[in-house]
């Protein structure tokens, strides 16, 4: 707890990023006293713009943007750390194992790792879409596109894991009779940690993106509200050419606020997980 | 006679490297013969790349490919439990290791990981081994830790924390606080500076004197050799070239090879300039035939570069392979 507040207090990107996040995550939880369901429409004058009553305005289909920005955001922060939390655990094993292994092991899993870095994501992800159609969820999406972003990350702990296996340490482990996944878990994920801290807020990021842009175009499940949803059902109503912008602004600010946040935590956690570079900061 | 505690016959370990097609073969450790008696420190000194390491690599049985072993035999003798490293399954060589067999690994100041406090090193490594509960293990390990002047509050700590002596300390309790009967400490003080090394050598002194286990000591710095053990093997180009008690090697070196180590000692009082030995170490793939020391050696003579000169007794304890002081008359 202390290092956290150690943390507010002298590392500026971490406060800024907590804070940001931190009114994220709060409007997110907001949701859960929303007066209205997500899903229904006009139970409110439609198209008024941001006044005391409706502080964010109300739609074109009679929904208030305050609360339905509440229920956007949070499905849209839960997509983002579902897909990171799979793709880590699948980058993890993959590129500890990788690493570690080496040989044939290694090549086998590293062209499969390739394949997967050379694949164009968003054709693949549309077609995703037309092939499962009506049946397409939110959590289906979450699983496909966590299948497609580990790639990078695992190629980048298979460098770090391969360097380990040569340490001293990790001859000693072996000398002393423990098995690999032993040495893995135990050794070496210790020291992959940051990266993986690091790899998730940039990975909660770039899923966050790919889901508003799939959903901005309309291939997800659209009775979801995330926030590119929200945009969608604004370019299908031309919420722009009938002027009412405080359905396009709000949620866009949102996802930049949410995405700023993220970038800034994933910077100072970096610095702080490492006891090195804790030191590194006492000491310099 | 006791059986001595480990015995290596005629062992060699070679590197097979075949890229393009080109096989390769790296004589890293050469028909060597030796053996290490019960309470005894044993060192193993020669200079860089002569094989010390792939030889203690080979006997604690940590090869991994391209390093094989090719003949020889290696048996341990612990409690009069004989433990043959090459016929062992892996089981055996398992519960073996650590117990009774340990290993100070060169460059032991990392052996700690980094990103682990000590005492989770203490649990990953040893735990298993000592076959106690979590609470008593860390009572032995502290009292361990006491007994070698190190405070147990380290076990807190972060590796980085620690000074390079203290990591090297802690390397070498983490290797004995199951109390082996067997200590390979592959140059466990290099990094250090004298008064540090001297320190840390005391320790593994009393350690050793402290559990009567025995002991291979390797480094190229003879002074330590001098100063530590009980007997000394001079290893070059992959064979081990001459063997005795420490006293009398430093006293009267037979091999001329040894006595050109012995010679480059600095002397309180001596003043004249070292002579330096001619030539590089002989490059291992391509060893030169007969004695691989004869393209340096002053004393070469014509059978020097035809015939391997053997491992020769030539007083109790006192082996040398040189033509010069076995003639090939009396050496067969």
């Amino acid at each position: 707890m202390r290092v956290v507040l150690d943390l507010f207090r002298y590392n500026r990107e971490f406060a800024i990023g907590v804070v940001l996040l931190g009114f994220v995550v709060i409007f997110a939880a907001l949701s859960f006293f929303s007066p209205f369901p997500p899903n229904d429409a006009f139970v409110v004058p439609p198209d008024v713009p941001p006044s005391w009553a409706y502080p964010l305005g109300t739609t074109s289909r009679g929904q208030d943007v305050f609360w339905l920005l509440t229920f956007a955001i949070r499905n849209t922060l839960l997509f983002g750390l579902a897909v990171a939390l799979i793709s880590r655990i699948l980058s993890l094993v993959i590129g500890l194992v990788a690493g570690y292994a080496g040989g044939i092991v290694d090549r086998v899993l590293m062209s499969l790792n390739d394949t997967f870095i050379v694949i164009p994501l968003f054709p693949i992800l549309v077609l995703f879409y037309f092939v499962m159609r009506d049946k397409m969820s939110w959590g289906l999406l979450a699983l496909a596109m966590s299948c497609l972003g580990w790639a990078y990350d695992a190629r980048l702990i298979r460098s770090v894991a391969m360097s380990l296996r040569t340490r001293e340490f990790t001859e000693t482990s072996i000398f002393s009779g423990m098995s690999m996944r032993q040495i893995l878990t135990q050794e070496h994920l210790p020291y992959v940690m940051p990266i993986v801290f690091s790899t998730l807020m940039n990975n909660m990021n770039w899923s966050i993106g790919l889901e508003v842009t799939l959903s901005v175009l309309g291939f997800t499940d659209i009775n979801t509200p995330t926030i590119g949803v929200m945009i969608y059902w604004a370019n299908q109503h031309t919420a722009l050419v009938a002027g009412i912008w405080w359905w396009i602004l709000f949620p866009v600010l949102l996802v930049v606020i949410a995405f700023v946040g993220l970038f800034l935590l994933a910077v100072s956690m970096n610095e702080h997980i490492d006891p090195r570079s804790r030191l590194n900061r006492v000491t310099g | 006679m006791t059986v001595p505690v480990l015995q290596v016959q005629a062992l060699r370990a070679y590197y097979k490297i075949s890229s393009f097609g080109l096989d390769r073969e790296v004589r890293a450790v050469d028909d060597v013969t030796f053996h290490v008696n019960a309470n005894e420190i044993y060192g193993l000194a020669g200079e860089s790349s002569c094989g010390k390491t792939t030889l203690i690599r080979t006997i604690a049985a940590a090869t991994k490919p391209p390093l094989r072993v090719v003949g020889g035999s290696i048996v341990f003798n612990f409690a009069g439990r004989a433990v043959d490293m090459q016929k062992a399954d892996d089981d055996t060589v398992a519960a073996v290791r650590w117990k009774h067999l340990s290993y100070i690994m060169q460059g032991s100041m990392s052996v700690l990981n980094p990103v682990r406090r000590v005492e989770r090193s203490f649990v990953d490594f040893a735990f298993r081994h000592v076959g106690r509960r979590m609470a008593e293990f860390l009572d032995i390990v502290s009292d361990h830790l006491r007994r070698l002047d190190l405070s147990p509050d380290i076990l807190s700590a972060y590796p980085h924390q620690l000074s390079g002596g203290m990591r090297q300390r802690v390397a070498i309790a983490l290797a004995t606080v199951c109390r082996p009967e067997f200590i390979i400490a592959d140059e466990p003080t290099t990094a250090l500076d004298v008064i540090v090394q001297n320190g840390v050598l005391a320790m593994i002194r009393d350690v050793q004197k402290e559990l009567g286990s025995s002991l291979i000591f390797v480094t190229h710095d003879l002074a330590v050799h001098a100063n530590l053990c009980h007997r000394l093997g001079v290893m070059y180009a992959g064979r081990l070239v001459e063997e005795g008690g420490t006293r009398e090697m430093f006293r009267a070196p037979l091999h001329p090879y040894t006595a050109h180590l012995v010679a480059s000692l600095p002397r309180i009082g001596n003043t004249e300039p070292k002579k330096g030995l001619e030539g590089t170490p002989p490059n291992l793939a391509d060893p030169p035939s007969g004695c691989r020391f004869h393209p340096r050696c002053p004393l070469a003579r014509e059978v020097c570069r035809a015939q391997v000169p053997p491992m020769v007794e030539v007083a109790p304890g006192r082996r040398v392979a040189c033509f010069a002081v076995t003639p090939p008359a009396r050496a067969a």
